[in-house]
């Protein structure tokens, strides 16, 4: 008897082969952590108890998935329907990036046995209590928010129906006010250090600061995203609703600058914006990146129009705010009384953050290809109708 | 990661199955029900237990905590006079010594060569036969002399004297010349005692010559030390190093190695010339002061600035402050003085300056020896009568040598040269000659003439290592020693808990073996609980009040004379008659010290306040917290030999060469390099201590000074290069 | 005993550190070592300083045993997402390892750098953070810390806290010429109960003198105190805005929607 032998398309893809290799090599740097303990896989120690872990996987993890509670917003808050395609696959990259970063936490926290203590003993002086139990609600809200896609994979349209009629806009409202308030918090961790925090960093004005750069970096994402999976899963690029999307960054991206000189004069910091040595590079090029340089291209047609453009652009965004965060949370943060080693991550540390991202991708990946992910979705059929959109049927 | 003891598989030592006892009826005391008994320990095994330290020879009274039959924590004895309630850090670590994995719990025999390190477990019946057996065999063919005994010092020392005196044996090495015997012997000479007691209450002004109390703690005394310069008083410090003592001095002299003697005899020329001593106390109670004032008339500042380095001004002013302190003024007579072959010279010149300003009573003061006539001892007959010459040259090389110091490296130099005759077997107790004893290479040598080596101790340090028996002695925390004097109160050593597996108190462990060499009647006590209560005796004091307080009151004696020294003349003697008839000098005098050629350096050997010489190394609680063990050279040094912070050098002399890794700072003369002691360790049965840092054992080269037989380690001369 | 103030009577648990005494012999880390069963791997003394400073032959050495400061207001009690530091009511700072998740904010928010973790520890040794606890358990018996009684040259004495800051004045007084005019930890962070005086600069042994000298928490704590009041707020605020974009756009739907019909209907025409 002939046995047909069925090889799986995937297997054919030398990208989808990187990312698998990543994804155990990042697991099996994990369990090393479990059994070795986190000295033993990383370069973590007394001076940098914080390091690439908490800077990637939580700052800038947490970061780049706001373009979930933005995008929600948009449509949901602002109604503006017509950028209903983007919600979806942002609430999924939302969803995917919270979930990477709570087993990221599994890995750098040193007891993660005891993760579910923060719901019985509560410290209401500490944001990182804040930001704890809002990341564990606001996993929930994106879950629950993206749960009707997986309905309507399985075609149980009178489920998905209620989810929208009932859930869908209190779960926005409440994603965006728990966004905010993590989003903000990462930040204000920082208030109770202004001896390591370097002054051009140093305000308690942070939170603010990090808001509205989670939510200029929240577009970006929807851009990068939409970018790369456009090419990865072959369909086209919504270029008029990114272009759009696109215009709103200079308005992040400059009231952000207001905000960020307007603090640094406040607090009689601009002294220190050209005489800090390395520490002005950081800011500057912070500054230039995630502001400047793409709120002047985001200004100009030609690059909000183009798909180039818009990626450039976009990148360009993500990059200033990861050098922000990483800035936040390791490089600026100095102050340290016993210093012997210094601190640069090792191989295995970054192993398991980009491990953590690549399994995420290939999660993605997969709902993308066997879930209506860049659909608008059942409930604004009539929407979507009425704005004169073609509905894309589900299956496609 | 964290760190993981393993054991030795071929050794297996330890464990909780105690091996049945056939050897008459003595048995170990039933340490947890004497305890309860005593009222010591609760139903629980819990409790406070009062004992004695033996991490080094100061013996801080400790009091033991004991939780559920376990050493929890070590605190100092408020009532004991050398610690007053404090620990130094080794007194602390005491019970990592007693629970140390690598603890040797029963008796070894040899199986392998020697310095394999492949022994078998053996019952103590089988071990004490074996060790008799060679001692008689040894006795029987080459007389007791044939026998070597050694011993550093433990409180048992009695006993092992006992043993040796009853074998008829008349050489005893104990560590001594390689410490202080120019200080003892120096005293001797002046005072008429080995060591004068300090009295640091009133003091405004001290001389330390060496003697880096902050590092070579001795924990009282230490404390009295940083009082006097807290209350105000001034410290000169002279040191070629800039030690942990040097930063607390208000002048630090780096003079140069091998001339204090030089820097003392200008501060006495000052004192006389300048007529700034204590006319009362040297007319009344000294002798010799005219031959005194002769001998030293040249010795200027400036003739000693030239030698010491240190410019003349300074040591005429530090002369006049010393003077001006009187009688408040004290010149440490030092501690481990074996440092030069002139170091005997600055011993007396040391002596003689304190009897200058008079400070007898205030600052000095006669001390007790560490016998004390209250006491009572098991009854013994005579010791047989021993005809043959000692091999260490006492007192036929050495006349003023005392027997119970002994010249060591000397004896180790006849074992080999087997001159006048040749020594069979070697019987250690608490010591470690392969580490300690200069020139290693001489010494392995020398063990290797040995038909028989047994070692008592509770570890397989170095010289265990290469033995043909080891017999496990308990750890100072699990046994009885015979009570100690200090003061006006006589200290108890009492079991804290049961002795781990076989161990065994040395009373015991010397008992057995004296028994089996037909010697019993010179241990005559039943047990150790015995032996104390013999003590005890003329006292009338029961065991039971001792070991609860830890202590007994000693009858006072009256308040005799002060002024009365046990020299032949009953005074301090400034010019000696014993010195002068026996050849040498009979005042304190100048003599020329060796120093090193171009291109090399004087290695200097010091104490470091977690260790204790080359006892503790393998202590896991010390290891922790020690400094890495580097050779130490000034920057200007290493920069002509293009040598940098962390290189791994060679250091040669003319006995060996180490590998050591460098450790370049600026608290060391430039023609000095410095490793501290008691590393390097060869025996693998210290997993803790085994490989690190070098020996400078390694390197030492003997020289003995002939009035006093100390050691001189620092005249040893090394080359440094990249390894 | 090296307790100035009778043990009774001491309302805030302090000790006082004098560096002119201390010879760096490191029985209080052996002592606290042991009281504490702290693993070899770890400790909770340090050295800050040791070395020796200068150019030979005017050369200088000092050390000071370094560990928790027992601040008044700790930072890592107000950091600690799980509350696992308190701070007792007569004056050490404690830390429960059965509650701690091992995150190591308190590690970022001590200004004094304190808490040392067990990174070499898997997950099923429980890493713990490590830190002095003024022996608490010992001085509840009527001890003291275990590093005090041992210093065998009374560098650590121990007290109530205004007793230690009396005495440590009056030395400074007495010896102008011996000390630094100043006490560490009588202001630093807001006060702390390790004090300390020194004959050397504090930051010539590595200490940090950049710390501020009012509790860091109180900012931090301050704006944190808005965030409740702040999220539902703006939670009302989003549903406003919520109802009214629909209203405008129903409106403007209807709106569209008749002009639609009204089209469609023209055409009909």
């Amino acid at each position: 008897m002939k046995i047909k032998l069925r090889v799986p398309e995937w297997m054919y893809s030398p990208g989808v082969w990187a990312l698998v290799l990543l994804g155990a090599a990042g697991i099996i740097a994990s369990m090393a952590r479990m059994v070795y303990g986190i000295g033993a896989v990383s370069n973590l120690n007394d001076a940098y108890p914080w390091g690439f872990w908490i800077s990637f996987d939580i700052y800038t993890g947490v970061a780049l998935g706001a373009g979930a509670f933005t995008m929600a917003a948009v449509v949901y808050i602002f109604d503006l329907k017509r950028f209903a395609p983007l919600v979806r696959p942002s609430v999924l990259t939302g969803f995917l990036g919270y979930a990477m970063v709570a087993i990221a936490l599994l890995v750098d926290l040193g007891r993660p046995e005891n993760i579910w203590h923060m719901i019985i003993w509560q410290n209401h002086t500490s944001f990182l209590f804040e930001i704890g139990i809002c990341v564990m609600t606001y996993l929930t809200v994106l879950l629950l928010e993206f749960i009707p896609v997986i309905f309507e994979g399985f075609r149980w349209n009178s489920l998905v129906h209620l989810w929208h009629k009932w859930l869908t806009y209190p779960l926005v409202i409440l994603g965006v006010v728990l966004s905010t308030l993590h989003q903000s918090s990462l930040g204000s961790l920082t208030i109770i250090m202004p001896e390591k925090l370097h002054p051009l960093w140093w305000t308690p004005f942070i939170p603010v600061l990090f808001f509205v750069s989670a939510v200029t970096v929240g577009f970006a994402m929807v851009i990068v995203e939409s970018q790369l999976s456009s090419r990865a899963f072959g369909h086209g690029l919504e270029t008029d609703l990114l272009k759009d999307v696109a215009g709103w960054i200079p308005y992040g991206a400059g009231l952000y600058l207001i905000l960020r000189f307007g603090q640094l004069a406040f607090e009689g910091k601009l002294g220190y914006l050209f005489s800090s040595g390395i520490y002005s590079v950081l800011f500057w090029a912070e500054i230039l990146l995630f502001a400047i340089i793409p709120g002047i291209m985001f200004l100009q047609k030609r690059f909000r129009e183009s798909p180039s453009g818009l990626m450039w652009g976009a990148l360009l965004v993500v990059a200033g705010l990861v050098l922000n965060r990483f800035d936040v949370s390791l490089i600026a943060l100095g102050g340290r009384i016993f210093d012997t080693t210094g601190y640069v991550p090792s191989i295995p540390e970054m192993l398991v953050s980009f491990g953590l991202v690549a399994i995420s991708v290939l999660v993605f990946r997969y709902i993308a290809l066997n879930f209506p992910l860049f659909e608008s979705g059942h409930a604004d059929h009539h929407v979507a109708h009425a704005a004169g959109e073609q509905v894309v049927p589900a299956g496609d | 990661m964290t760190k993981t003891i393993s054991r030795r598989d071929f050794l297996k030592v330890g464990g909780a199955v105690a091996s049945a006892l056939t050897i008459g009826t003595i048995l170990p005391p039933q340490v947890a029900s004497a305890a309860r008994q005593a009222g010591l320990l609760d139903a629980q095994g819990n409790g406070s237990i009062p004992t004695m330290c033996e991490m080094c020879v100061w013996r801080c009274g400790v009091l033991a905590r004991v939780e559920g039959g376990r050493v929890v924590k070590l605190d100092g004895n408020p009532e004991h006079p050398h610690s007053r309630g404090k620990l130094c850090p080794r007194g602390q670590s005491g019970l990592m010594n007693t629970y140390d994995p690598d603890r040797v719990l029963t008796p070894l025999i040899r199986v392998g060569k020697r310095g394999e390190g492949k022994f078998r477990e053996a019952s103590w019946e089988e071990a004490l036969d074996l060790v008799a057996a060679n001692m008689l065999s040894i006795k029987e063919q080459y007389g007791p002399e044939a026998m070597i005994f050694s011993s550093t010092h433990n409180l048992s020392q009695v006993q092992f004297e006992n043993l040796l005196n009853a074998y008829g044996s008349p050489n005893y090495g104990t560590q001594r010349s390689l410490c202080f015997n120019a200080m003892i012997v120096g005293n001797l000479m002046t005072y008429g005692m080995e060591e004068p007691g300090r009295s640091y209450d009133t003091l405004e002004y001290i001389i330390l010559t060496g003697r880096n109390l902050a590092e070579a703690i001795s924990t009282s005394e230490t404390g009295d030390l940083i009082h006097a310069i807290d209350r105000g008083a001034k410290l000169v410090y002279l040191d070629p190093r800039f030690t942990k003592t040097a930063a607390k001095a208000d002048l630090w002299l780096p003079i140069k190695p091998g001339t204090d003697l030089a820097f003392h005899l200008a501060l006495l020329n000052t004192i006389i010339s300048e007529d700034r001593y204590d006319h009362n106390f040297v007319e009344q109670h000294t002798v010799g002061f005219d031959e005194l004032a002769d001998s030293v008339a040249s010795y200027t500042p400036e003739w000693a600035a030239k030698i010491t380095e240190i410019d003349a001004e300074t040591i005429r002013t530090v002369a006049r402050d010393f003077a001006a302190a009187a009688p408040n003024a004290l010149a440490h007579n030092g501690w481990r003085t074996s440092n030069f072959e002139n170091s005997f010279q600055t011993a007396r010149a040391i002596a003689a300056l304190n009897a200058l300003v008079g400070n007898w009573g205030v600052a000095m003061f006669a001390a007790a020896g560490e016998g004390s006539s209250a006491l009572g001892a098991p009854p013994q007959p005579p010791y047989p009568r021993i005809s043959a010459i000692r091999l260490d040259g006492v007192p036929w090389k050495y006349p003023l040598v005392p027997y119970k110091l002994g010249v060591f490296q000397e004896l180790r130099d006849a074992i080999i040269a087997g001159d006048p005759y040749q020594a069979h077997g070697w019987f250690i107790s608490r010591q470690n000659p392969v580490g300690s004893l200069p020139d290693r290479a001489r010494t392995l040598e020398a063990f290797g003439k040995m038909d028989f080596i047994a070692v008592v101790d509770i570890f397989l340090n170095d010289t265990a290592w290469i033995a043909d028996v080891v017999l496990p002695e308990a750890s100072y925390l699990e046994r009885y020693d015979p009570m100690l004097p200090v003061g006006d109160k006589a200290f108890l050593r009492q079991p804290v808990i049961e002795p781990q597996g076989e161990a065994r108190s040395a009373l015991w462990i010397y008992k057995q073996l004296g028994e089996r060499l037909g010697l019993g009647d010179f241990f005559q006590y039943a047990d150790d609980e015995d032996y104390i209560r013999q003590q005890l005796a003329p006292l009338g004091a029961s065991l039971d009040e001792v070991k609860e307080k830890g202590y007994v009151l000693l009858p006072q004696e009256e308040e005799e004379d002060i002024y009365h020294w046990n020299t032949p003349s009953g005074k301090v003697e400034l010019a000696s008659d014993t010195l002068r008839n026996s050849g040498f000098a009979s005042c304190p005098t100048w003599e020329e010290p060796v120093a090193p050629p171009e291109g090399q350096f004087y290695l200097l050997t010091g104490k470091v306040g977690q260790h204790t010489q080359f006892a503790t190394q393998n202590n896991q609680l010390l290891h922790k917290y020690q400094d890495e063990p580097r050779l130490w050279m000034n920057p200007k040094s290493a920069e002509k030999l293009g040598l940098k912070d962390y290189d791994l050098v060679k250091v040669t002399s003319e006995a060996g060469s180490v590998n050591v890794m460098l450790q370049v700072t600026q608290g060391i003369r430039p023609d000095c390099v410095y490793m501290t002691p008691g590393f390097g360790h060869i025996s693998k049965g210290w997993t803790t201590g085994y490989g690190v840092g070098a020996s400078d054992s390694v390197l030492h080269i003997s020289y003995t000074d002939p009035v006093s037989g100390s050691q001189a380690l620092s005249q040893t001369f090394v080359t440094v290069e990249k390894a | 005993m090296t307790s100035i103030t009778d043990p009774s009577a001491i309302k805030h648990r302090a000790i006082l550190f004098d560096a002119t005494r201390c010879i760096d012999c490191r029985a209080c880390m052996v002592a606290c070592s042991v009281e504490n069963q702290v693993p070899n791997d770890v400790t909770r003394i340090w050295l800050a300083g040791g070395e020796v400073t200068g150019e030979y032959p005017n050369l200088q050495r000092a050390s000071i045993p370094y560990h928790c400061m027992h601040c008044d207001d700790p930072a890592c009690a107000s950091a600690c997402p799980v509350g696992a530091y308190s701070k007792h009511p007569n004056g050490p700072v404690l830390y429960d390892p059965d509650v701690c998740i091992g995150c190591r904010y308190c590690m970022n928010a001590c200004p004094f750098d304190v808490p040392h973790f067990e990174w070499n520890r898997g997950v099923d040794e429980h890493a713990r953070i490590i830190k002095c606890d003024l022996c608490t358990a010992r001085v509840d018996k009527g001890g003291e810390p275990a590093c005090v009684a041992t210093c065998p040259t009374d560098a650590l004495l121990f007290g109530d806290r205004e007793d230690l800051l009396e005495y440590a004045h009056q030395r400074i007084k007495e010896h102008p010429d011996r000390y630094i005019d100043h006490v560490y930890g009588e202001t630093e962070n807001g006060g702390t109960s390790y004090l300390i005086i020194s004959h050397v600069p504090f930051e010539q042994l590595g200490m940090s003198t950049d710390i501020p000298h009012e509790s860091v928490s109180e900012l931090s704590e301050h704006i944190m105190e808005f965030t409740l009041p702040f999220a539902f707020t703006w939670g009302a605020v989003l549903t406003g805005i919520t109802i009214a974009t629909h209203q405008m756009h129903k409106h403007g739907e209807s709106k569209s929607a008749k002009e639609t019909v009204e089209a469609e209907a023209k055409d009909e025409d």
